[in-house]
């Protein structure tokens, strides 16, 4: 394939191919990124796709999942991802107004200008750190402990999610030691483990009589579905026209500033870029549309910062969407591979040149829009009541379970099949019960593979 | 009615479990029949034992999809769609929480020509002058707007 075809034309057709296929996941509301992104993108790395064709999937598919997952958060009321749970309150008053199209034209109208913002932003920022990539990857397990830790402190969890890294860690240590008996390595069952544990915890607790009683529902879950109303003429609306001047520089200006703070949780800054745009507008209104569009800019940036700068200034997944939804950019064995020990890493840091990174990644962000965007805008509430009509939990669940089986199998066998299952069940549960949130457990992996080893040398084990 | 008795909330939604077992059995048997077969298959035509596995993983994928399809023609979702329609008590109620919150609802005076185009546009210009008017004739007495957004917020 690669030598037939240009490079340009394969990044077009796989950005392509991931806008569409994730503006249709965006729907589904629940689907989050890190269980279709990661094993995905991973699927796109280890069939032998040219490197400028997994960047550009991976970043197409974000944005345009990002984009489409605004439609259930402004019309459903539900949150379409992790992500999107700070915008609720402000949506949901926009729905209780009668407005919910509003918000959403708002919300999308935002993230597709950070999106534009941001690639730029963080290739430049990543250039700006790449000549501290030496002493960074000279000290790689000790950044990956002092991250875990930082992440593992910002997590819901707090001390406890810091605490629970020790055992965590172990158990991923002594699960590696075990299938390492049968000669077996394995790296993508514990992503996928932790990426999918939430369903896992759940599906165990459905069949305990202890928990079962706590989990039955008398009646099916009641959503109102708002109607829409469409305020333009054509088909491709303009971001800049639905923004007013004002809430267009918030959101360039709160863009560029979370795209620069590449280590923190998307989450936590999109709460705090809120409260600081939010505090400075006096009409509830205005400051109601102005904090929707903000909000769903930064967590567009922040995710594509997050994901950009640690591969493209170290190729080590140093932020929570590195090592999560984004890993198989830079790990995905036996094509891409990291090794802290060496400080080699082998992926799309060293495959593509920061040039590279700048266009291909305004080249996705520019497919992702134009699939999603005027998608969103133009049909936001037929597809929301298709996917709640027509589109039952069984059958996504239906879909996970495949996936699960036939990646970890791929992978390990049989074996490959039980770390899913252990990791996927110990994580969900203490995601669940402490808090110990997946980014932490990500990190946690990390600390195991790539910290541990040098902890044990240096203790002379 | 139908009866709900097997209904539960499984990772955010609610599923039947009858159901649930069921789309777990499809979805486990299709993926992994189709890459398990596949991947049999492919071995002997695949010179590349690695590249004939990946492409075995693409097929028990599709296997996913297509269960997938199976599940959500053989079991309906169990969600109860309201379709809205304008209901003015929300609006009130909404109104009033936006009043009391830091901030309050602020005064169209202070809104570029712009806002106040789009919030007629939506149709709720006339709603925020009318609580607007409200809030200023509750504070009645010598009310300068500070004053009165600070009452609002302290409401």
């Amino acid at each position: 394939m690669e030598s037939l075809l240009p490079d340009i034309l394969v990044a077009f057709g796989m950005g392509l191919l991931g806008a569409i296929v994730f503006a249709g996941i965006g729907l589904v509301s629940g689907t989050d990124e890190t269980t279709t992104l990661a094993p995905l993108t991973l699927i796109v790395v280890l069939m032998g796709v040219p490197p400028a064709g997994v960047f550009t999937f991976f970043l197409a598919g974000a944005v345009a999942k990002h984009m489409t997952h605004a439609i259930p958060t402004a019309l459903l009321g539900i949150p379409g991802d992790t992500l999107a749970v700070p915008l609720m309150q402000d949506a949901t008053r926009m729905r209780n107004l009668g407005v919910p199209h509003v918000a959403l034209r708002k919300m999308i109208s935002g993230a597709i200008i950070a999106a534009f913002v941001a690639v730029p932003v963080s290739v430049l920022f990543a250039v700006l750190l790449a000549p501290f990539r030496e002493s960074i990857v000279a000290s790689a397990p000790w950044v990956f402990l002092a991250a875990a830790l930082f992440i593992a402190w910002f997590s819901p969890g707090r001390w406890s999610s810091v605490m629970l890294l020790v055992p965590f860690v172990a158990l991923i240590i002594a699960l590696q030691a075990g299938t390492g008996r049968f000669g077996v390595k394995l790296g993508i069952s514990y992503f996928l483990g932790i990426a999918i544990g939430p369903l896992v915890a759940d599906l165990f607790a459905s069949i305990s009589p202890l928990e079962k009683k706590r989990m039955m529902r008398s009646e099916p879950r009641r959503f109102s579905l708002a109607p829409d109303i469409k305020g333009w003429k054509g088909y491709f609306p303009n971001p800049l026209k639905v923004l007013d001047r004002k809430q267009t520089a918030w959101t360039i200006a709160t863009a560029t500033v979370s795209s620069a703070t590449f280590v923190f949780s998307p989450v936590a800054m999109t709460v705090l870029m809120g409260e600081v745009v939010g505090a400075r507008i006096k009409h509830a209104y205005h400051r109601m549309t102005t904090v929707l569009a903000a909000r769903n800019g930064v967590t567009e940036a922040t995710y594509i910062a997050e994901a950009l700068i640690p591969l493209i200034a170290f190729g080590l997944p140093l932020s929570p969407v590195a090592a999560g939804p984004a890993a198989p950019l830079f790990n995905a064995p036996p094509r891409f591979t990291v090794d802290a020990a060496t400080g080699q890493v082998n992926n799309l840091h060293n495959l593509l040149s920061h040039w590279e990174f700048l266009w291909y990644g305004l080249l996705a962000v520019a497919l992702a829009a134009l699939v999603s965007y005027p998608f969103a805008m133009n049909f936001a509430h037929r597809a929301a009541s298709f996917v709640s009509k027509k589109l039952s939990h069984e059958a996504i669940i239906a879909t996970f379970v495949g996936l699960i089986l036939v990646i970890s199998v791929w992978e390990g066998g049989v074996l490959g099949f039980l770390v899913v299952l252990t990791v996927g069940l110990v994580g969900g549960l203490l995601n669940r019960i402490f808090g110990f949130g997946t980014g932490v457990q990500f990190m946690g992996y990390y600390t195991a593979v790539l910290t541990m080893p040098a902890v044990f040398k240096m203790m002379g084990i | 009615m139908k009866e709900h008795g097997q209904l539960m909330e499984i990772w955010g939604d609610t599923v039947d479990r009858r159901h649930l077992a069921w789309s777990i059995a499809i979805g486990a048997v299709i993926a992994l029949a189709g890459f398990l077969i596949a991947r049999v298959l492919l071995r002997q035509v695949v010179e590349n034992q690695a590249m004939a596995a990946s492409y075995a993983m693409l097929v028990g994928l599709a296997g996913c999809l297509v269960a997938g399809i199976i599940c959500a023609k053989l079991f309906a979702p169990k969600r109860v769609i309201v379709e809205e329609g304008e209901d003015p008590s929300w609006r009130e109620s909404a109104m009033n929480e936006l009043a009391t919150e830091t901030g309050g609802l602020g005064r169209l005076a202070d809104l570029p020509p712009a806002v106040i185009a789009e919030l007629k546009d939506v149709g709720l210009y006339d709603t925020f002058a009318e609580h607007e008017r409200r809030a200023a004739l509750a504070d009645a007495s010598p009310s300068t707007p500070v004053a009165g957004r600070r009452a609002a917020a302290a409401h």
